[in-house]
């Protein structure tokens, strides 16, 4: 099967009758650029269709329901214009879990960025068995997050967890971890577990930083700290970046919280500790526990609206301090 | 630096000397507090229930309870289970490395008017958050009556995934024109050409994507749950709900066994596909 049989047979109505209509003489005539653009669009269709049936589709019909009362089972759903959006706006716990997930947000990516950080400078030191202890560091982050989620209700369960064995070592009393006001500790501290992955990014960009900068700067009599921040972090920056706005996506749809309550089902997130109580915890509680699917929409789409906001943002500011190394041959 | 670098003098040997200690004391200490909660988690399946209920904790299990392991493969069909996860692992990880890689293909060595947009696309949408698409994709395909069936996986494995497709991307790019020029002389065909001389030649993305791809749905926690009935569903969902008694307690030192053999088997396909999967990661992250 060759490319160039495929669009004239994939083809329907009249085009695929002209193209057939062509005499075979006459195809070798279709020009090297032409088949090089079918060619691409033939290519390329999968990602085109699949992206505008399962994320282009989906979003507009969460769109257009989020102007509805729908709710899957009352036939009696109706149009309600921007009602949702009004009524979500004026609701304390739309606003409550966003400050919470803007909160968790600020702390986990810039605490999972140093902490990855600082592993990637510790392994990237000539020391023995290095790559047993990168090997150590990253495994916890290819762990699942249901993984995770049950290692660290087995770590910091009020009976049998490790964390209330440590501290009441010291002779201070056991604490709820998994209950408020500490399940955020525990759900911030489940994702530094996974800094193995900053770390893994960051050290492919260390081994980049080339030798001579680092013996320039050593031969200038910079400090260690003021290499580190000077020539180390600024060739970083592309990876921290890119860090920094995955990372926001990342938190700001986390279902660790789920994954750390009691029930772990979509349909327990009303049972959820008020601490972990986040946005995408809320559009959970009322899209599964509550069947309102035109509210929920209504949530999502406010969600996404930040998230392209926020993240527009973070390239908006770093536009000036981010610097890209550009690697003259790796242009054309 | 090596010590041997500086001059022989003792003092700042010494200095180096203890420099070292405190270096590999850090690494020790940071590697066991990486290690240690998985290690809690093996533990806390060798107890018995009456260990994990204990006040104050018991750090060790009396008797170490192998049996626990077994016991967790009968509570529930754990092999079952198992085979779902398999299976929807294997149909979304072999559908969306050929799709990624036919589509990076593209990108790589065709032009057309309107690429660098869609590139931009494929770009952006790797930063879209998959949460907020996949509640509303689930509404749809309710609507289809495809719950309960494989079918989604079907679809977003010949979606192609953005990641993976700039994974192929950049790996495509890399290679030599020479390497299609020749066959574009013999009248060869672009899709000819992917698969005889592009396709073979790269093992290393393959696999890498296919390792990937596998580990994100075998992870994958919440469609599953949203999509499959409880007993067509993946393991994930299975360890995560199904380890409570008939009265609806949950049976702690079972779930527990049974995580560590959910685990277990992503942490063993990582050990073995490391190069691929790190060099993967770090290409992506970087350029």
């Amino acid at each position: 099967m060759t490319v160039d049989q495929l669009p004239v047979t994939g083809r329907t109505g009249p085009a695929a009758s002209a193209g057939r209509a062509t005499p075979a003489a006459q195809r070798p005539r279709i020009s090297m650029t032409a088949r090089r653009h079918r060619a691409f669009y033939l290519f390329t269709a999968p990602w085109i269709i699949g992206f505008l049936l399962l994320t282009i589709v989906p979003m507009a019909y969460a769109l257009w329901l989020s102007f509805t009362t729908y709710d899957g089972i009352s036939p009696h759903w109706r149009y309600v214009g921007l009602g949702n959006y009004t009524e979500l706006f004026s609701d304390p716990t739309t606003w409550n879990s966003l400050g919470r997930t803007g909160l968790f947000a600020i702390t986990s990516v810039p605490l999972s960025i140093i902490a990855g950080l600082g592993l990637a400078v510790l392994v990237n030191r000539p020391v023995k068995a290095r790559g047993l202890f990168r090997t150590l560091l990253y495994l916890p982050a290819v762990v699942p997050p249901v993984g995770v989620g049950l290692t660290f209700k087995a770590l910091f369960d009020q009976n049998s967890g490790a964390a209330n064995g440590v501290i009441t070592l010291f002779g201070l009393d056991a604490l709820g971890w998994l209950a408020d006001p500490y399940a955020r500790y525990v759900l911030l501290m489940s994702v530094l577990w996974a800094a193995g992955n900053i770390m893994i990014i960051s050290l492919a960009g260390l081994q980049d930083v080339p030798r001579e900068l680092h013996e320039a700067a050593r031969i200038d009599g910079a400090s260690a700290w003021r290499t580190f921040r000077s020539i180390t972090v600024p060739l970083l920056s592309p990876v921290l970046l890119f860090q920094t706005v995955t990372g926001v996506i990342a938190s700001v749809q986390t279902i660790m919280p789920l994954l750390l309550s009691p029930d772990g089902t979509t349909a327990g997130v009303t049972a959820l500790p008020q601490s972990n109580y986040l946005y995408m915890m809320h559009v959970f509680s009322q899209y599964f526990a509550l069947g309102r699917y035109g509210y929920a929409s209504a949530l999502l789409w406010v969600l996404f609206v930040l998230i392209l906001i926020v993240t527009g943002l973070i390239f908006k500011f770093t536009s000036g301090v981010v610097f890209y190394n550009v690697d003259p041959e790796a242009k054309k | 630096m090596t010590a041997t670098s500086l001059p022989p003098n003792s003092a700042p040997r010494v200095r180096v000397r203890a420099n070292r200690l405190v270096l590999y004391t850090v690494l020790v200490a940071l590697t066991g507090l990486f290690i240690g909660p998985f290690g809690w988690l093996v533990l806390s399946g060798l107890k018995t229930p009456a260990e994990l209920a204990a006040s104050p904790v018991h750090w060790l299990p009396t008797d170490f309870q192998w049996q626990n392991f077994a016991d967790a493969f009968n509570l529930i069909d754990f092999l079952g289970y198992a085979r779902n996860s398999l299976i929807i692992a294997l149909i979304y990880a072999v559908l969306v490395t050929l799709s990624s890689a036919w589509v990076g293909f593209g990108f790589a060595r065709l032009e057309a008017p309107g690429k660098k947009t869609l590139f931009g696309i494929l770009i952006g949408s790797m930063m879209l958050p998959q949460m907020i698409t996949l509640l509303p994709t689930y509404l749809i395909f309710a609507k289809l009556g495809m719950v309960d069936t494989y079918w989604p996986w079907v679809f977003w494995g010949l979606a192609a995934a953005p990641y993976l497709v700039f994974l192929f991307r950049q790996f495509f790019a890399g290679l030599p024109r020479e390497l299609e020029e020749a066959a574009i002389v013999d009248g060869c065909g672009y899709g000819m050409i992917f698969w005889r001389i592009f396709l073979p030649q790269s093992w290393p993305v393959l696999s890498a994507s296919f390792v990937i791809a596998f580990t994100w749905s075998w992870g994958d926690y919440i469609a599953p749950q949203l999509l499959l009935s409880t007993d067509k569903s993946t393991l994930a969902v299975a360890v995560m709900t199904t380890y409570v008694t008939s009265a609806g307690t949950p049976v702690a030192n079972l779930q527990a066994a049974a995580s560590v053999m959910y685990v277990v088997p992503i942490l063993l396909i990582f050990l073995i596909a490391q190069r691929g999967f790190v060099a993967g990661m770090s290409t992506t992250g970087l350029k």
